[in-house]
């Protein structure tokens, strides 16, 4: 009897430690053949997944049940996932706002989804006025003017229209949305005096170091504070640039050629306290060394710099 | 399962005691069952949710954190409900019929409008249970993510009151169908309401559109007959830090309230005309 019950607890186990290390072993097979499947699938084309949404953003809000937001926060980290797997692929450095070789087709529907299932999320909007004017600038205004009737008090979509105005070179356009944002109560008084700078000197740099000052103040996105970032260091760098070549036409005119190269022109560099390395080479904004252009009376930014050329 | 010692091993006297105190014993119980039921395990699953959320959601979302830990912690929180109401409210009545307590209760001085009211307060203590927890959580996430005090967590209060409105008409719902209908059927009829509540504005406009006054008349009344569901969506604004108008949240409140009482009031009627004896 005793034997018996011996006998039949050791079946037990037995069967118990066969079963488990079933489990155990088809778990790892699944995720060897998961892999050895992932491994010998066709790379896909990134432009091939850009498929047409299924729903418009009035289907989706309707069929979303109350869950609207949470459907809006879901296509709004598509919207940053797409862009950033895009960038991601990209062969070189790109910034937020120049995106066009990128073919991001889908981002319109996208943020337009995102804005229709929660209108008051502005973000999206915000992210369309930065990234979708060099994709589709009819998209781009579309959208911040729909931010704009859903929230008419939101100051900072007007900035965001008029930022899209200035970069299509229309600085009345420009103008007149600052000044309407500027009557919004809580619009700061910057507002205004953009107005007046957009109707005097719309096509500055300084007007351009206003614009992507005030941008890089007033945005929580990290991403577009970035963009914001690379843009000053490219007005400061296009500045120095500037100088920099007027010393080495100076110099040229004084000595009858160009440079060799830059040691040469050491004592002027630090007369007029000009950052250079221990090659002499003076550097950009971002600490890499500038570079001769096609000529030793040029300059230009190094292509290992991470200021855009463009 | 009511347990019936509850209703008959009071003293005499207690017997004879209001009738809200038999409501009070039979959505006590009811209470005990859902728990005993490991009804609030969802809790679990929900806390680790928001904690993932919590952690995990700053990488995705652009800056968007605080807004989408309330947006996933409130629409988490109806979705936990709704599934709470639909298949533990389809099962209050039918449960005591199956195990035949229901004979028992009935042989004492128990109304049938008692045992259902009793019923439906019991699995709305639960409810108001998970979503207080709820509610708890997403503000602890919201203080973790804000390193500190959040203003959404004020707003976020009214949020949960109108969800747990909607849940408490759910409820109200699932009970009714229950009382005279298979629980698989009562859950699917209950489903239906939830997603047909979120229509009704379409439903209003259909009646609108109509050209045949028959078909207008048929949709005008289905509008006012179903709840109106998309008037407790207040989610999305929530994460926006609004708060409902405090006239919008009394007329909602009243509605509800007068809603569950109609729908209770026929869930009676119904389950009245059923033989127990």
């Amino acid at each position: 009897m005793i034997q018996s019950a011996a006998t039949n607890s050791n079946n037990e186990r037995t069967k118990t430690i066969g079963l488990s290390m079933v489990v155990v072993l088809g778990i790892v097979a699944t995720v060897m053949l998961a892999r050895w499947i992932d491994a010998r699938r066709p790379p896909v084309n990134p432009n091939a997944v850009d498929e047409s949404l299924y729903l418009s953003g009035k289907t989706a809000r309707r069929l979303s049940l109350g869950f609207n937001g949470l459907a809006a926060d879901w296509y709004w980290m598509r919207s940053l996932q797409y862009v950033g797997g895009k960038v991601i692929n990209a062969p070189d450095n790109v910034v937020l706002d120049n995106l066009n070789q990128l073919n991001l087709k889908l981002l319109p529907s996208l943020l337009d989804t995102a804005t229709t299932l929660d209108p008051q999320f502005l973000d999206p909007y915000e992210y369309a006025a930065i990234v979708l004017p060099a994709v589709d600038i009819d998209q781009a205004i579309r959208l911040t003017k729909k931010g704009i009737e859903a929230n008419p008090q939101a100051w900072r979509l007007y900035q965001h229209l008029g930022y899209i105005y200035w970069q299509q070179h229309d600085y009345q356009a420009a103008g007149d949305t600052y000044g309407r944002g500027a009557q919004i109560p809580g619009a700061p008084n910057w507002m205004e005096a953009m107005k007046a700078r957009m109707a005097a000197e719309g096509g500055s740099r300084s007007t351009a170091r206003e614009i992507y000052g005030r941008m890089f103040e007033q945005s929580t996105d990290a991403k577009i504070k970035d963009m914001a970032r690379l843009r000053l260091m490219q007005l400061d760098a296009l500045d120095q640039i500037d100088g920099l070549q007027k010393i080495l036409v100076a110099y040229q005119s004084r000595i009858g050629r160009c440079p060799a190269n830059w040691k040469e022109v050491e004592p002027i560099f630090k007369a007029v306290r000009i950052r250079f390395d221990a090659s002499v080479t003076p550097l950009d904004p971002s600490g890499t060394p500038y570079e001769f252009g096609k000529t030793h009376c040029e300059v230009q930014l190094s292509p290992k710099s991470e200021i855009p050329v463009r | 399962m009511i347990e019936a010692s509850s209703l008959t091993q009071q003293p005499v006297a207690e017997n004879r005691a209001s009738w809200s105190w038999r409501i009070a014993a039979i959505a006590r119980n009811a209470f005990r069952e859902a728990v005993r039921d490991r009804v609030l395990y969802n809790l679990v699953l929900f806390v680790l949710l928001l904690t993932a959320a919590a952690i995990f959601i700053g990488e995705l979302s652009g800056g968007q954190e605080r807004k989408i830990i309330v947006d996933l912690g409130l629409s988490a929180m109806l979705l936990f409900g709704v599934f709470i109401a639909i298949f533990v409210g389809v099962g209050l009545v039918y449960k005591e019929i199956e195990r035949r307590t229901i004979y028992a209760i009935f042989s004492k001085p128990v109304g049938r409008g008692e045992f259902l009211v009793g019923k439906y307060l019991g699995l709305c203590l639960t409810l108001l249970v998970n979503v207080v927890v709820m509610g708890l959580g997403v503000s602890i996430a919201l203080l973790y993510v804000s390193h500190g005090w959040d203003p959404l967590i004020p707003t976020l209060w009214p949020a949960v009151l109108l969800i747990y409105l909607e849940l408490m008409i759910l409820t109200g719902v699932a009970l009714l169908f229950s009382s005279f209908s298979s629980p698989a059927l009562s859950a699917l009829l209950t489903f239906f309401v939830f997603l047909i509540g979120h229509f009704s504005a379409d439903l209003k406009n259909l009646a609108n559109s109509m050209n045949s006054t028959g078909a207008r008349w048929l949709f005008g009344v289905l509008y006012y007959l179903l709840p109106n569901l998309a008037n407790y969506s207040f989610i999305a604004p929530a994460a926006h830090g609004r708060a409902p108008e405090p006239g919008f949240l009394l007329a909602s409140v009243l509605y509800a309230i007068v809603y569950i009482t109609v729908i209770l009031g026929v869930a009676t009627l119904v389950f009245s005309k059923r033989n127990f004896k």
